[in-house]
């Protein structure tokens, strides 16, 4: 019936008194906090700082502790190619051929001289193709007058020669050979002056300007097998026969010849060395003829081995740089597209991290300011709703909390987790406790405060009279009344934690990489260089801590004053 | 240092069924503390030995200065204080011995309505849920008949049913005093402490209000222990009046033969002091001498005989006894020593 005249009360609505519209305390408190332009600010950039953190991190293309990195072609020095112009010598198994004897050859060599001697032995010299010498050392077994005339040559004492040796000695050295066959031994003239000396020569040494690369070194090169290929090079053969094994040749102008072995290269025959600049580095063969070919083709680089290698050539010598693809991490790159406020010192993208660091800082003040209320609450609540000694000893125990110096505790605390290597993540957990338990006091003692004054006041005692239960006075009439205060002191603190958190991010001790918070961001500025150089590191996050303290502290005052009933409305 | 203690010696009451409330001897002392052990070092006599009845449906003015213990009687008697002696019985149930569950139980029956009609409603809930909280809680109604009683005793004190989803700061002072009746009154009480409930309200609001209790005691057979300063207002709805002194009752009487005829100097001087709205009219005014003496350091024998212009050697040493002049009329002064007593009982 009640029910009925309301409606009809109400459907009647010419009543002044019901047209008023009834506002709940709350309403009340949510106009006059609308009608503050300021607290609306700073609504704006919590909100901005929420969805920018939240929302943005969610939208963000790239991870929190992503690393942005680059390849970068680098060039070392790989190898070095150089034409050949010495002469190399192999030596026949059991001979010796020394560099005195080397020196006294190329001496003959450029004098034309066509017998050398070195250490009373002497050698003479045949030329086998184009840079390519066999080099026969010989032993006199006679001598003799030579001239127009007449040539007598007799046996060295001690040789026993042939019958006939003489004669045809004598003429071969009248018809100006060089050497002549008798009797199956090849026999060599070198005309000294009036003196003719006749010696037995064999070939010793081989005297050449090809290089030989083999495969590895089981190959063997010996003379035999170098004599054999150079001779089919100089004749330009497709193959040649040493040592009873037959070789398949091919030869490329300029490069030089491949030496195969059952269709296998085993070996490069050329003029140009290759060598390493690495110690210890063994070059590959295909390496080699790749690098050789490169050259005779005049090219700046070429690829092997999905490398890429380029040349530079000076006079005779080809420098072989390897162009290595390093990761490079992209460090303070400036803002761009890719990355709007570019990348940090560890080649994160930077808008990425300040919104996860938003993350972090709001949800680390969210927690800690719920801690420190939660605790402040039912303490201070208990102390000013029960007083007497339950009292005086929770507000001794807010008065030796007050007396501890926070941020010395915070730093050693911090350190401890540091020498303890605690997981960053427990680290930030512990942060947020630590925080919460040591600014619980301020909210004890506000609620007390109130509630000490409230318990006083005369609805408390009609509360009484009216035989309520105590849960019920406590949680439905003085809890609902200390709240005003308590949101404006909570709202307040949020800001003043952000600060602590970013503080102690900043010297290192607060929330620790990979997670990222706007402390520890701003704190990669430790030297000028950075600070002037890369302003897109520190100015966001110093500005995204300045927005959200401000926010917080607007909409503080904002709720302070909408809070006050002598506030006009 | 000697020990202080409390005396509490006094002749236990017999109770009569038509008396709702009857108190005996009551006291009530609040330790003055010192010092850094918070040792009690004296107390303060609010209430000092009172004695007197509530008839079943009467009202009872408790009159009396500033300070000198009205409203401490009030709470003291609704177990708001814990007593320091003496008894009071409801219904011949002494009500500080109560366990708290008992005590909880008897609590709708026994209401009191503030002074301050501001300070006595929590400003964050709505009228309604002020009225009803207490109903529920004790289920003074069946649930689907709460939103009706509620609107019902609303209508009662002069409240709309639409103020229910109001919030006290809508409210005047009036508006808000009818509310902390309607909260007292919904929980159906036998009796009802009404502390000044009208001193905070200006003269017009005053006599809305006061109409307003005598209409709710006739409707539900109330029994008001009404304190007030203002004598004019008691005279207008008492039955009954106590004049009290620092912390002690001086006389007690019906309204007409206190108003007929004080006998006690500090009841002679109080009513001296009631405005006569009459400009040609010379008040005949005693005005008393010095000011009330601390409750916490009373005056030995007759606490008023610092000021009393008729003091005498033995006010100054002895406490005078209660003395019936007349029947039911009850005064505490030496000077009706020599009167004879009246045997009319």
């Amino acid at each position: 019936m009640a029910e009925e005249n309301k409606k009809n009360s109400r459907a009647g609505a010419l009543d002044d008194e019901q047209r008023v519209k009834v506002l709940s305390p709350s309403m009340l408190v949510f106009k006059r906090f609308i009608r503050n332009r300021l607290a609306i600010v700073g609504v704006a950039f919590i909100v901005f700082m929420f969805l920018f953190a939240f929302v943005g991190g969610w939208i963000s293309p790239y991870g929190e502790d992503q690393v942005f990195t680059h390849y970068e072609g680098l060039e070392k020095d790989y190898a070095s190619v150089t034409v050949n112009d010495n002469y190399r010598y192999t030596v026949v198994e059991g001979e010796a051929f020394d560099s005195l004897a080397q020196s006294k050859f190329i001496l003959a060599l450029n004098t034309g001289a066509a017998t050398f001697e070195a250490q009373g032995k002497t050698y003479s010299y045949e030329q086998k193709g184009e840079d390519l010498y066999v080099v026969n050392g010989t032993t006199t077994v006679a001598r003799g007058m030579s001239n127009k005339m007449m040539t007598a040559v007799k046996p060295v004492e001690g040789v026993t020669l042939p019958d006939g040796f003489e004669a045809a000695a004598n003429a071969a050295i009248s018809a100006g050979e060089v050497s002549f066959t008798f009797e199956g031994v090849t026999y060599v003239v070198s005309i000294e002056g009036r003196e003719a000396v006749v010696g037995t020569g064999a070939p010793i040494a081989l005297a050449s300007k090809t290089v030989y690369d083999t495969v590895d070194s089981s190959i063997e090169t010996g003379f035999d097998f170098r004599l054999a290929a150079e001779t089919a090079i100089a004749a330009g053969a497709t193959s040649f026969e040493a040592d009873g094994v037959t070789y398949g040749l091919s030869v490329e102008p300029e490069v030089g010849a491949t030496i195969t072995r059952d269709g296998e290269m085993i070996a490069l025959a050329s003029n140009t060395v290759v060598s390493s600049y690495i110690a210890g580095q063994v070059l590959t063969l295909e390496f080699k003829d790749a690098a050789k070919e490169a050259i005779a083709n005049d090219l700046t680089e070429f690829e092997f081995n999905d490398a890429t290698y380029v040349i530079y050539r000076n006079n005779t010598i080809w420098d072989i740089r390897s162009e290595t693809q390093t990761q490079v991490v992209n460090a303070y790159e400036a803002p761009s597209f890719t990355h709007w406020l570019g990348t940090d010192g560890n080649g994160m993208d930077l808008l990425t991290r300040i919104m996860y660091g938003g993350r972090v800082s709001l949800v680390i003040g969210f927690i800690v300011v719920f801690i420190a209320a939660f605790l402040g609450v039912i303490l201070g609540g208990v102390a000013g709703y029960f007083g007497k000694w339950v009292d005086s000893v929770i507000m001794r125990i807010v008065d030796i909390f007050n007396c501890i110096p926070s941020t010395p505790l915070i730093i050693i605390l911090g350190s401890i987790m540091d020498a303890e290597r605690v997981d960053p993540q427990i680290r930030m957990l512990y942060l947020m406790l630590i925080l919460g338990f040591l600014s619980w006091p301020g909210v004890a003692r506000l609620v007390r405060g109130q509630i000490l004054s409230l318990r006083e006041q005369e609805f408390m005692t009609a509360t009484e009279a009216c035989g309520l239960t105590v849960s019920h006075r406590i949680f439905r009439h003085l809890v609902p009344n200390v709240m005003p205060q308590l949101i404006v002191t909570c709202t307040m603190s949020l800001g003043s934690t952000i600060i602590t958190e970013s503080t102690l991010s900043f010297l290192g001790l607060g929330v620790k990489y990979p997670f990222a918070s706007w402390g520890n961001i701003i704190s990669a500025v430790s030297t000028v260089h950075v600070m002037t150089n890369y302003w897109f590191v520190w100015i966001p996050a110093g500005l995204c801590i300045l927005i959200t303290v401000l926010g917080f502290n607007f909409v503080g005052d904002g709720l302070r004053d909408a809070f006050d009933p002598k506030m006009k409305r | 240092m000697e020990k202080i203690t409390i005396d509490n010696t006094f002749t236990p009451l017999v109770h009569n069924p038509d008396n709702v409330l009857e108190v005996n001897a009551l006291k009530k002392y609040f330790p003055i503390k010192e010092g850094m052990l918070q040792r009690t070092v004296g107390y303060v006599r609010a209430v000092d030995g009172i004695s007197f009845n509530i008839k079943r449906g009467t009202t009872m003015g408790l009159v009396g200065e500033s300070g000198c213990g009205k409203t401490t009687v009030g709470r003291t008697i609704l177990r708001l204080h814990e007593k320091s002696g003496g008894e009071v019985l409801f219904n011949g149930q002494e009500v500080h011995t109560l366990s708290k569950a008992q005590m909880r139980a008897l609590r709708p029956k026994m209401q009191i309505i503030f002074q301050d009609p501001y300070s006595s409603l929590s400003p964050r809930l709505p009228i309604g849920e002020i009225v009803g909280e207490a109903v529920r809680e004790h289920n003074i109604v069946p649930k689907e008949e709460f939103n009706d009683y509620i609107d019902e005793i609303m209508s009662e004190c002069g409240l709309q049913p639409y103020h229910r989803d109001r919030y006290p700061h809508e409210f005047s002072g009036g508006q808000r005093q009818r509310i902390c009746i309607a909260r007292a009154l919904a929980l159906n009480p036998e009796f009802v402490v009404c502390d000044e409930p009208v001193s905070a309200l200006d003269v017009s609001i005053q006599a809305q209000i006061i109409n307003l209790l005598r209409d709710l005691q006739e409707e539900h057979n109330l029994t008001y222990l009404f304190i007030s300063h203002d004598l004019s207002v008691v005279e207008h709805i008492s039955d009954t009046i106590g004049v009290m002194y620092l912390g002690s009752l001086v006389e007690f009487g019906s309204k007409e033969d206190i108003f007929r005829e004080p006998l006690h100097p500090y009841t002679k001087a109080l009513f001296s002091a009631i405005p006569i709205p009459d400009p040609n009219s010379k008040m005949n005014r005693i005005v008393l001498e010095g000011s009330i003496p601390s409750p916490a350091n009373p005056p030995k024998g007759c606490k008023f005989h610092t000021r009393c212009k008729n003091c005498m050697e033995k006010c100054k040493t002895e406490a005078p006894q209660p003395k019936e002049i007349e029947p039911g009329h009850f005064v505490v002064c030496h000077l009706y020593d020599n009167e004879p007593e009246n045997k009319a009982e």
